[in-house]
């Protein structure tokens, strides 16, 4: 079995220089609970690639800028 | 602590306490004066799911009449002024069930699952060793309903430390 990636994200960063976005508004814009983009924001739970890319758009980047990962 | 935590926790104490009713009712005179008898206990058993349902559905109910209160109140405190479109959208922002609870669902369903399959087998072979079928009906409920604790103990787990 391959190893386990490490994806990490920058959705707080994206937050602050998207006008300090609450993680209620991008949740709305995701269409996901204010729960789950807490667990994605603190790295507990790594999205689906539909809510991934939701994310990204919610922000207007790509979605390599919202998530990276390290083998 | 989150609304699907909040559930959670509120459906466990609502099991718990009915549990605790179930054992003291059919465990104490009424049931020891119909030990053998099988309608009796599936009447009761019957009933007590009735009664829990019921008063589950009830509860989530004023569960989220509360909650859209506590948020009225405390927009009141802050804002001094309480927009009842912010609260509805706060209110399903906070309700809404996305793919993260779906699948936290499915991960806290196999050990339910599992329980429950284990208290069937545990049925069998009471029935296997002799025991009488108001036994094993009792070690069914019992494990179904040990099943849907662990369930939902499984969920805060998962909503606390997050699925990889």
């Amino acid at each position: 079995m391959p190893d386990k990636l490490e994806i990490t994200n920058n959705i707080r960063t994206l937050r602050f220089f998207a006008h300090e976005m609450t993680q209620q508004e991008l949740a709305e814009k995701a269409g996901v609970s204010r729960q789950t983009i807490i667990a994605v924001e603190a790295g507990k739970y790594s999205p689906s690639l539909e809510l991934a890319f939701r994310i990204a758009d919610a922000f207007g980047v790509p979605i390599t800028e919202v998530f990276s990962y390290t083998k | 602590m989150s609304y699907q935590e909040k559930r959670t926790l509120m459906s466990i104490i609502t099991s718990v306490l009915l549990m605790v009713s179930y054992s003291i009712y059919a465990f104490g005179k009424a049931g020891m004066e119909h030990i053998n008898d099988l309608q009796f206990w599936a009447k009761t058993i019957l009933i007590f799911i009735g009664i829990g349902i019921v008063v589950l559905i009830i509860l989530q109910i004023v569960f989220h009449i509360l909650m859209a209160i506590s948020k009225a109140i405390r927009a009141k405190l802050s804002e001094n002024e309480v927009d009842e479109e912010e609260i509805g959208r706060s209110m399903r922002v906070e309700t809404t069930e996305d793919e993260m609870d779906k699948i936290i669902e499915m991960k806290s369903n196999k050990f339910g699952y599992t329980i429950m399959g284990l208290g069937f087998m545990a049925g069998l072979i009471a029935i296997a060793f002799g025991a009488s079928a108001v036994a094993m009906l009792n070690i069914l409920f019992f494990s179904t309903w040990t099943g849907s604790l662990i369930e939902a103990l499984m969920q805060i787990r998962y909503y606390r430390k997050g699925i990889q």
